[in-house]
C-alpha cells in the first residue's frame, strides 16, 4: 500500500474512531487496533502503539471539552483513578502468577451480567432515588450541568462510591494483568455502580483513560513500537474525530448513549469468554 | 453548548488538555508536511512491520534520538512528528501536575493530595514498566 493512501485512509478511519471514543468513553484501541492490524496489514506491535496514542489523542480532545461544560467529573476521575492505577500495578506483578484463562472466564461473565443490566437500563434517562453516600459528600463528588437535548441543568450525585472504588481497582487488576484498556469497565463501575449519568459516565472516563495510557506510553516509545508514519495520521484524524464526538455528545439522550455502549459490552464479554476458552479473536 | 461557571481548577485543567493537544497536532501536522514537502510520500511503500535489525525510519526510541533529529540539517521532518507525539504524551501527566497548585489555591487540600498522589503512581508505573521491560 503507498504510504499516501495509506496515511489518507487510516486518517478517515481514525476520525470516526475518534467520533465514536469521545462518545462512548473508550479509548478507540479496541476498534483501532483490529482494523490496523486485519484491513491495514499492520503489524500488532506498531497497532497498540497507534492505539496508545489514540486513547491519549482521545482524551485530550474530549475531555478537554467535557471538562470545560462539566460533563467530565474531575473529581470522581482523580479519585477512581487512583484505584485504577493501583489495579493496574498490583495487575502487573499478578501477571504470570495467577492463570489468565480463569480471569478472563470471570470478567467475560462479569461482562455478559453488566450487558444484561445496560439492557435493563436502557430506558433510564437519568438516576432516580439516588440514596446519600458519605464518601461521596466528604469528597464533593456531585456536580452539575447543562444538558443540551434536555434543555435544563442536571445535578448529581455519586452513589456506592466504596463499590465503585473496589470496581476500579478490580478493573485495574484485570486491565494490568490481561493487557487490555479499562475504559468500558470505567463507563460500567460509574453507570451502574454509582449511578452517574450515562454521558457525564463516559465524559469522566475520557479523562481518567489519558491518565492511564499517559503511564504506559512511555514504554511503547522506547520500545520502539510507535511509528511516526503509523501514529501521525491516527492522532491528528483522533482528535478531530474527538473534538467532533464532543458536539455530537452534548446533544444525545443518555439513553441513546447507554444504547451504543450495549454491543462494546457485548462484543467484550464474548471475547473475553473466548479467550478463556482458548479462542483469540485477534 | 452554552457555557456554565465552572470551578478554575477544572478550567485549567480543560486548557491545558487544549492547548497540548493543539501543540502536539501542530507538531504532527508540520512533520508530515515537511516530510511530504520533501517528497517522501511518493513512491514511498509504508513497512508495516518492524525490520529484525534495524530501526527504521520513523521510529524514535528515546528524546535524544529526537533531538539529534532536530538538530541535523537539513532537518529530519519525523522528528518533528515524534516531537508532537512526546508532548501529546505528556500532555495528561502536565495537566495532573497543574491541577496540584489549582486545588491548592481553590482551597482544596484533600484532592491537591490526591492529585499528588495520582501524579505520583503515574511516576512510579513508569519507572517500574522501564524497569521490567528494559
Amino acid at each position: 500500500m503507498s504510504l499516501t493512501v495509506f496515511t489518507v485512509a487510516v486518517l478517515c478511519t481514525s476520525l470516526g474512531a475518534g467520533v465514536v471514543g469521545a462518545i462512548l468513553g473508550l479509548g478507540g484501541g479496541i476498534l483501532l487496533v483490529p482494523i490496523l492490524t486485519i484491513f491495514y496489514g499492520v503489524d500488532l506491535h506498531y497497532a497498540m502503539g497507534a492505539s496508545i496514542i489514540s486513547v491519549i489523542a482521545t482524551s485530550s480532545g474530549a475531555a478537554a471539552s467535557y471538562l470545560r461544560t462539566g460533563l467530565s467529573n474531575l473529581r470522581v476521575g482523580l479519585f477512581l483513578v487512583v484505584a485504577t492505577i493501583t489495579g493496574a500495578l498490583t495487575g502487573a506483578f499478578l501477571a504470570g502468577v495467577v492463570p489468565t484463562r480463569w480471569l478472563e472466564l470471570i470478567l467475560g461473565l462479569a461482562l455478559s451480567y453488566s450487558a444484561y443490566t445496560t439492557i435493563r437500563q436502557l430506558a433510564d434517562e437519568l438516576p432516580e432515588d439516588v440514596s446519600t453516600d458519605g464518601l461521596a459528600i466528604r469528597f464533593d463528588l456531585e456536580g452539575t450541568y447543562h444538558d443540551v437535548r434536555l434543555q435544563r441543568d442536571i445535578s448529581y450525585r455519586a452513589r456506592n462510591v466504596a463499590g465503585g472504588f473496589v470496581a476500579m481497582y478490580g478493573a485495574g487488576v484485570l486491565s494490568g494483568m490481561l493487557g487490555i484498556g479499562s475504559g468500558a469497565f470505567k463507563v460500567l463501575a460509574m453507570d451502574y455502580l454509582m449511578r452517574l449519568p450515562m454521558k457525564v459516565s463516559t465524559a469522566t472516563s475520557n479523562f481518567m483513560i489519558g491518565l492511564t495510557a499517559a503511564a504506559s506510553a512511555g514504554i511503547y516509545f522506547s520500545r520502539g513500537d510507535i511509528h511516526v508514519l503509523i501514529v501521525a495520521p491516527v492522532a491528528i484524524g483522533v482528535l478531530a474525530g474527538a473534538y467532533l464526538g464532543t458536539q455530537v455528545m452534548a446533544h444525545m439522550r443518555n439513553t441513546t448513549v447507554r444504547k451504543l455502549f450495549l454491543p462494546i459490552v457485548v462484543y467484550l464479554a464474548l471475547s473475553m469468554i473466548l479467550r478463556g476458552l482458548g479462542i483469540h479473536l485477534l | 453548548m452554552p457555557e456554565r461557571p465552572v470551578f478554575p481548577v477544572e478550567h485549567l485543567v480543560a486548557r491545558v488538555l487544549l492547548v497540548g493537544g493543539l501543540l502536539g497536532l501542530t507538531l504532527i501536522g508540520l512533520g508530515l508536511g515537511l516530510y511530504a514537502a520533501r517528497g517522501g510520500f511518493q513512491g514511498h511503500v509504508l513497512a508495516l512491520s518492524p525490520p529484525v535489525d534495524a530501526t527504521p525510519p520513523g521510529v524514535f526510541r528515546s528524546l535524544r534520538q529526537i533531538a539529534v533529529g532536530l538538530r541535523q540539517r537539513p532537518l529530519d521532518p519525523l522528528a518533528v512528528g515524534a516531537l508532537g507525539l512526546v508532548v501529546l504524551m505528556a500532555t495528561p501527566g502536565v495537566a495532573v501536575t497543574l491541577a496540584i497548585p489549582g486545588f491548592l489555591l481553590a482551597g482544596d487540600g484533600r484532592f491537591a493530595l490526591i492529585a499528588t498522589l495520582v501524579l505520583t503512581m503515574l511516576l512510579v508505573s513508569l519507572l517500574l514498566a522501564g524497569a521490567v521491560h528494559g
